[in-house]
């Protein structure tokens, strides 16, 4: 004990605070150095591409944009073609992404029993891990062939035909109109129910949503489709790629919505739950909207990842610069087509190419600012 | 009243029935390309990719492929893992409250999803065209500029789990570090890392799966090669590229070695994201 | 309103030993909220000061102001002096490293770092003196027989500190704050996550400490207080109610609060 209370120890604690602060200043610039390189890559990727691609961007302007004549051999750069694509693509894979990311979500959160939610989250989650460019090959050697044999000439033969024969007219349209019933009917039903009451109320409802989605399915039926689904069943195209996307960004959004909906709070359900609801009733009317901004951020991120994926599109969209409102025929979109032609481009084909890379970064850069900014609301909510 | 129970009764089962259909959807997908990989990868898989490079096409193998793949998988950790690793620290431990700390947070996120292609062709921009100009095209495409574009597939991955697993340290560590005089800048880097060192490994380990995988940031930095080279300002090939290019290729026999390719980089990266799901169940943060 | 300040301190400390920290007219803003209003009070030297109060009193908000620690978060404020050997540590010339050395602190809850045994204990004294590594495992030693620790550690100095249970980590702590030499020590309720054995040990530890430092134990436990203190001070919503020797405290306060209190009608 007594060894402890000797003589004080001689420290130069003042030299000893001035180099501990020198150093923590270095240390500190040091690491704002570092934390501002992630802002400089994000900059540095929109200066870098918009500095690429000026020679189309600044004297081309919106011909870039409108025209959908993309000539390399005489230097027509009209970037309309992959743009649509890119936009249908991502559409035609948040169409159908959306709807079963939140089935998982629910089944993963809601449904499931607990054993069971650890092992079906990863293995969905393992979907992201897997690399695009596998992605890619399924799509090509496997998916594209599927889509040919099985998929398209059923899309084809009841869809695309804008005049087919009396039977087959009435069948689809019959069809058409009861699907179309499932959102009419409950629309009338609610507007209608301050108005009438008991069989009256039943009746008209019924009457006008047969008849608004009749008229739906007859516009449908002998308009929209037969042009979406019209062509030879190559497999290759818009469709494919836009579900090969479906695939790609389903572990994204259903990871957001999974994560968000297990933040709302267990009283909200239960007290739901004790007023006898049942369980699609509480997700509907409790956990949906409790988490809406934050699944409408997760669907942004979705449509962010399909917008800018390349290898997994690449192989499937055909690479065809031709517009049709066929969803069956090939496309392209952008960063397809910088995938695909950069190495051969020069001059101006190069440097439209990476416009449209600019072109690409910005709208995904917006969508998933957004995405971003819907996902901190919630987080906002919940106090963190 | 009962039509009206019964009408929800349906809609409830109609409900949980979709889901549980939406689920079988995702598995039925994984499982079809994983089986799809796994059956043509092994048919394919044969000691020559190992031992043979993509000269000599469908009689050859991947092994520059591979070799590629290594080295700039590497020079990009070794470029991502350190910057992230200080920038996730000042997130975390420099910027709490700052409106600077809180923008760079939020744009990192944005980094983290934003396209591969043009993070590839922003290095294109920025290091392809001017070493090309510099040495009069005798370097031009280079598996330093594909480490480059491949660390910044992995920065933004590195920064976030850095940020998050120093957050998941008890601030009393610091009270108590910074009550022995220690200065922050060695509470940080001797302390508050060695407490959640596993956790930032970790975030390297997924940066890798991530970075491992990608082809489009590669295409024209580090382009291909079909011969043998560890000099990182040779043009370099890599598998993911490799397989592209014998996926284009109407030769059938290239396309199987494509499928051993996907294979073999569909298990590391599997591996890699099972094991870093492991060591993330297991312990956050080494304390507590 | 000075004057009134120092009578009282005064009358506060009593006349059995020198005061070792002479703390005079501290307030405390958390944003702008006013968490102490004007404390002052004597610390006595190489005696055990005991702070007690019910939760939110500004008990442990005291304790963190004498070695400046509340300093590392935004937006936290202290007015007033503390003057420690006659200088005023409150002084931003009051080098944070100095202060540091001079004053340890041990917390609620035992924090080793990540470290071994021995590295625990060499690690602040390495950032402060340059040491052989011979003097070096003398130092440990000594600060570790202090602690009671020795004996139980000796063998392990190699594995890590997280090894070991909550009541020797504590002690642990206090060794890592003792192990700087440091004249006053500050214990931040170090009891509070550990069982009852462990919490006898630390207590008999502080009663043998007191012969060479000055120690200010913060604590909700009064018999703690009555046990290990000499002096009591009980604070109640940011004020200094009654300092005065831990006997008189326990047995005939001088206060209607701290009477209300130390008989649990409140708090």
């Amino acid at each position: 004990m007594s060894a402890l209370s000797a003589e004080p120890i001689p420290r130069d604690t003042e030299h000893r605070s001035r180099t501990d602060a020198r150093h923590d200043l270095i240390f500190r610039l040091a690491l704002r150095f570092c934390a501002l390189l992630v802002l400089a890559a994000l900059l540095g990727a929109a200066l870098s591409t918009l500095w690429g691609g000026r020679d189309v961007l600044f004297h081309d302007g919106l011909h870039f944009l409108l025209s959908s004549d993309w000539n390399p051999v005489e230097n027509q750069f009209g970037a309309l073609a992959p743009i649509v694509g890119t936009l249908v693509t991502s559409l035609i894979a948040l169409i159908l992404a959306v709807p079963v990311s939140f089935g998982i979500a629910l089944f993963l959160t809601e449904i499931a029993p607990r054993w069971m939610r650890g092992p079906v989250g990863a293995a969905i989650e393992l979907l992201a891990a897997i690399p695009s460019i596998i992605y890619g090959m399924w799509g090509l050697f496997v998916f594209v062939p599927f889509m040919s044999t099985y998929v398209e000439p059923w899309l084809s033969d009841y869809f695309g035909d804008a005049s087919p024969s009396g039977g087959v007219q009435a069948v689809r349209l019959v069809i058409g109109t009861l699907i179309l019933l499932i959102p009419t009917l409950p629309m009338f039903y609610g507007a209608l129910h301050r108005w009438l009451h008991g069989m009256a109320l039943t009746a008209t409802a019924l009457v006008l949503a047969i008849s608004l989605s009749g008229a739906l399915s007859y516009v449908l039926m002998f308009s929209v489709l037969p042009n979406l689904f019209n062509g030879p069943p190559l497999g290759l195209g818009l469709l494919t790629a836009g579900i090969v996307l479906a695939v790609m960004i389903l572990p994204f959004i259903s990871s957001v919505m999974r994560e968000v909906f297990q933040t709302v709070p267990a009283r909200l359900k239960e007290s739901s739950y004790a007023l006898g609801s049942t369980t699609w009733e509480v997700v509907w009317d409790i956990v949906l909207p409790y988490t809406r901004s934050a699944v409408i951020g997760g669907i942004f991120l979705g449509l962010g990842r399909a917008l800018g994926e390349t290898m997994a599109v690449t192989f499937v969209l055909g690479n065809s610069y031709n517009l049709t409102a066929s969803l069956l025929m090939p496309g392209t979109s952008i960063s397809s087509s910088i995938a695909n032609e950069f190495n051969e481009a020069v001059g101006l084909h190069r440097s439209a190419l990476i416009a449209l890379g600019f072109l690409l970064f910005v709208v995904t850069f917006i969508v998933l600012l957004i995405a971003r900014l819907m996902l901190r609301q919630l987080a906002r909510k919940e106090g963190r | 009243m009962s039509a009206v129970y019964a009408r929800r009764a349906v809609v409830n089962i109609v409900a949980l029935a979709l889901s549980g259909l939406a689920t079988l959807i995702g598995l039925v997908f994984l499982v079809w390309i994983l089986w799809i990989t796994a059956q043509n990868g092994l048919e394919a898989l044969k000691p020559t990719l190992f031992t043979k490079i993509t000269a000599y096409a469908d009689q050859g193998g991947l092994a520059n492929a591979m070799v590629g793949s290594l080295i700039m998988d590497l020079m990009a950790l070794l470029i991502c893992a350190p910057i992230g690793v200080l920038a996730g620290t000042y997130l975390a431990e420099y910027a709490s409250g700052s409106r600077l700390g809180a923008s760079i947070r939020f744009l990192n996120d944005i980094l983290l999803s934003a396209p591969s292609i043009v993070l590839g062709l922003f290095v294109y921009v920025i290091v392809v065209i001017p070493t090309t100009e510099l040495t009069d095209g005798r370097i031009t495409f280079s598996g330093f500029a594909g480490s480059v574009a491949l660390a910044l597939i992995g920065l933004p991955v590195i920064v976030r789990t850095t940020d998050e697993m120093l957050q998941l340290v008890p601030g009393t560590l610091r009270e108590a570090a910074l009550s022995l005089g220690i200065p922050q800048w060695k509470l940080t880097m001797q302390v508050l890392m060695r407490a959640a060192l596993s956790g930032i490994l970790t975030g390297v380990l997924l940066a890798l799966a991530r970075l491992a995988g990608e082809t489009a940031p590669l295409l024209f930095t580090a382009f291909g090669n079909n011969f043998m080279t560890a000099h990182p300002l040779d043009k370099m090939a890599s598998m993911p590229v490799t397989i592209y290019q014998y996926t284009n290729d109407p030769n059938p026999a290239l396309h199987a070695i494509a499928w051993a390719g996907a294979l073999l980089i569909t298990l590391f990266v599997l591996a890699l994201s099972l094991l870093t799901r492991i060591m993330f169940s297991r312990k956050k943060v080494s304390y507590e | 309103m000075n004057d009134l300040a120092a009578a009282s301190a005064a009358a506060l400390t009593g006349a059995s030993a020198p005061a070792k920290l002479k703390v005079r007219d501290v307030h405390f803003y958390y944003n702008g909220y006013q968490a102490l209003k004007g404390i002052n009070m004597d610390i006595p030297e190489k005696q055990v000061t005991a702070i007690i109060g019910p939760s939110g009193c500004g008990k442990s908000t005291l304790l963190r102001i004498f070695n400046r620690i509340y300093a590392i978060y935004p937006k936290l404020e202290a007015k007033g002096s503390i003057e420690l050997d006659g200088e005023n540590i409150l002084d931003p010339a009051y080098s944070m490293n100095r202060l540091r050395t001079k004053v340890g602190m041990v917390f609620q809850k035992p924090v080793p770092f990540p470290m071994t045994i021995f590295e625990n204990v060499a690690y602040g004294i390495r950032h402060h003196e340059k040491l052989s590594r011979a003097d070096m495992e003398i130092r440990v030693e000594q600060a570790l027989r202090s602690a009671a620790l020795w004996d139980e550690v000796k063998d392990k100095l190699k594995q890590s500190a997280l090894g070991l249970s909550g009541g020797q980590q504590q002690r642990l702590c206090i060794a890592r704050g003792i192990a700087l030499r440091p004249e006053v020590l500050l214990l931040d309720e170090p009891t509070s996550a550990l069982d009852p054995i462990a919490t006898g040990r630390i207590e008999q530890l502080v009663e043998e400490l007191k012969h060479e430092y000055t120690i200010v134990i913060v604590t909700h436990n009064m018999q703690q207080a009555a046990r290990v203190s000499d002096r009591t001070a009980f604070m109640y919503m940011g004020d200094l109610i009654e300092f005065d020797n831990t006997e008189k405290i326990f047995t005939k306060p001088g206060k209607k609060q701290t009477e209300d209190y130390i008989t649990g009608r409140f708090g």
